[in-house]
């Protein structure tokens, strides 16, 4: 039995004629968490959409738990805090919350979302509009859908986006939670003293081509011991070379 | 049904049920409805009076040709300038004047007060509707019926095999599933189109696929909003029904009734059209609707295809030849025309059992292919957030 939960293997996709990711291969290893780095356009959100089913390779492949994902037949729950934030505006937070429990096969999802909105202190907003809650509240809602069941592997892209330094810690304390459950976490981030705090290893793109893979401590020696912080500033600016 | 199909029925018809919006849009027309027929109702009850029975009407009618029986009441013996002083005194509503040559000229004068503009005018009628009581007055009992019509006359129509052949009968079940299913677009198009829409704008589509497959979240979005449309045609036609019962002693309204005829092969093809072609229309509205990324877009786009499904009533006429041209035997198998062109042709019994069933496996497959298509599509597009241009020329 394979050690990895998510296998990258050659792959490359591209769109009207441009390449967005050149033959890029790694591991996510189960229980890990997995930060994947890179400036804005790098190709990180591709590569995890690519992961999700939503876009096809144009080579190779991306492998969740040996096979191509498919929310239905899987056999490992995914939970993807995607980019792009939404939920149904005109719907009342406690009905959008136990649609997608139902939807993710949660057994009392009702029950499960309560205690979720009172642990992340929304319990008062419970049947009001997802449109009348404020951005951060809203993201509260998106990451307690995410986490629903469990799920082995959590893809977060930027989870602390829009977050203030109170909300980030009671993100960070679920994320941890989650982790010590077993589940495999990929930390789609700009924040590198996060990706320092939290993650085992991590990967840099950058315009689709990895240009660090390993653990942190791993990344760290090949630039000469520089921070994850200076390491970002010198492979964007272009000092990598 | 698969689980998550269901879950997501349930979902959407909940959501909706839940929405004043739905309701309001919902009861509408059959306010509209229940409002143009209390007017109509009202009005009936001024202008069907039988102006001759009526005791509110004065008349005086000057008859210098003696048409009249003599003590026939309303006929004076004076004048013409008479006749007319007695409308400006208002002594009399409407005056006749019947000259001494009228049986040559066949011409009468008819004078009264003008009440605006009487285009509807049925105050002429009372002369001949007089006269015509009058003569019949004169007559033998078989010569009254001649003049005054007043018998019934029972229709037989036989079709080509001598068969006695009740056309309106046939005609009004078919033509009811057809306004039925035209009601359906009208009230729930919209919906289909937005609804996949609602998933881009609200940015949600990538979380909802991640725990759902895109051909559940399709099929379980079409169902429920079916379903919610046989509920806002419900409302719509039950109303209609309730009416139609209140009223079933009305002779026009006993007439259609007693000529339904109910062929069950027939209804239950039409049944089976309806939700065939129900479907392929949410499925092109849906398909429509995961192509584009704002519901202005999709809004824009529908427009070809609903003016595509109703062509067939521009060419009514053409549906009631018992020959089909080349027209006709196009609408009736090109699936957007398909539709409404199987309806007629089913309404009007110029289409033949075997055509009928081949036209509706046509719009099956038709809807199963828009289904697929919008599957697809939105799988494709559930994360184009942006707005899609149209480019004609290739970007080299």
């Amino acid at each position: 039995m394979s050690s990895n939960i998510v296998e990258v293997k050659n792959f490359q996709i591209g769109f009207n004629d441009k390449i967005i990711i050149k033959d890029l291969s790694f591991e996510v290893r189960k229980g890990e968490i997995f930060g994947l780095l890179g400036s804005n356009g790098s190709g990180k959100t591709t590569t995890m959409r690519t992961l999700l089913g939503f876009y096809q390779p144009t080579k190779g492949e991306i492998l969740v738990d040996g096979k191509k994902y498919n929310p239905e037949d899987a056999e490992v729950t995914v939970g993807y805090l995607p980019e792009e934030r939404g939920l149904y505006r005109k719907e009342n937070v406690i009905d959008t919350m136990v649609y997608f429990g139902e939807l993710k096969g949660l057994k009392n999802p009702r029950e499960w979302s309560e205690k979720y909105l009172k642990r992340v202190g929304l319990e008062d907003k419970l049947n009001e509009r997802v449109e009348k809650l404020s951005g951060g509240q809203q993201q509260k809602i998106q990451l307690g859908i995410t986490i629903m069941c469990n799920p082995k592997l959590l893809i977060l892209d930027e989870p602390t986006k829009g977050f203030d330094p109170i909300n980030r810690h009671l993100l960070m304390d679920i994320i941890e939670e989650h982790h010590q459950k077993g589940a495999a976490i990929i930390m789609i981030t700009h924040y590198m003293d996060e990706v320092e705090r939290l993650c085992d290893r991590a990967l840099l793109l950058k315009d689709g081509v990895a240009k660090a893979y390993g653990t942190i401590p791993e990344i760290k020696k090949k630039f000469h011991g520089k921070s994850l912080d200076q390491i970002f500033v010198d492979v964007y600016g272009g000092r990598d070379e | 049904m698969n689980n998550h199909t269901f879950k997501v029925m349930k979902f959407e018809i909940m959501r909706q049920l839940k929405k004043p919006a739905f309701w309001a849009a919902t009861l509408l027309l059959p306010l509209l409805i229940g409002g143009i027929y209390l007017i109509s109702f009202l009005s009936s009850q001024n202008v069907n009076k039988d102006p001759t029975l009526s005791e509110d009407i004065k008349i005086a009618i000057t008859d210098e040709a003696g048409v009249f029986s003599e003590n026939t009441p309303f006929v004076i013996k004076g004048d013409k300038e008479q006749g007319i002083e007695m409308i400006k005194n208002g002594e009399v509503k409407l005056y006749y004047y019947i000259p001494k040559d009228f049986a040559e000229t066949k011409k009468a004068e008819f004078y009264h007060v003008s009440e605006g503009l009487d285009l509807f005018n049925n105050d002429n009628k009372i002369l001949k509707s007089l006269l015509l009581n009058d003569a019949s007055t004169k007559v033998s009992d078989l010569d009254r019926l001649a003049l005054t019509g007043n018998f019934e006359i029972t229709d037989y129509k036989l079709d080509k095999n001598g068969e006695n052949e009740n056309a309106l009968g046939k005609a009004i079940i078919p033509f009811a599933i057809g306004i039925i299913f035209f009601l359906f677009i009208a009230l729930c198009g919209n919906r289909f189109l937005l609804n996949v829409v609602e998933e881009k704008e609200n940015r949600i589509s990538e979380m909802i696929l991640t725990s759902i497959s895109a051909k559940h979240l399709i099929v379980g979005k079409i169902f429920a909003l079916m379903v919610l449309g046989i509920i806002q045609i419900l409302v719509v036609v039950i109303p209609i029904l309730i009416l139609i019962f209140i009223n079933r002693d009305q002779p026009f309204i006993s007439n259609i009734l007693s000529q339904i005829e109910v062929d069950g092969l027939s209804i239950t093809l039409g049944i089976i059209l309806f939700v065939v072609s129900s479907i392929f229309y949410a499925g092109t509205c849906t398909f429509v609707g995961s192509l584009t990324s704002t519901a202005k877009d999709a809004s824009s786009f529908i427009g070809p295809a609903i003016i595509m499904m109703v062509i067939p009533l521009y060419f009514m006429q053409m549906f009631m030849m018992s020959d089909p041209n080349f027209a006709v035997q196009f609408m009736t198998y090109f699936p957007f025309t398909a539709p409404i062109a199987l309806m007629l042709r089913s309404g009007f019994g110029t289409i033949s059992t075997p055509e009928y069933i081949i036209g509706i496996i046509v719009v099956a497959v038709s809807a199963v292919i828009m289904i697929r298509l919008a599957v697809r599509t939105f799988q494709k597009n559930a994360i184009n957030f942006g707005s899609p241009r149209l480019r004609l020329r290739r970007k080299r």
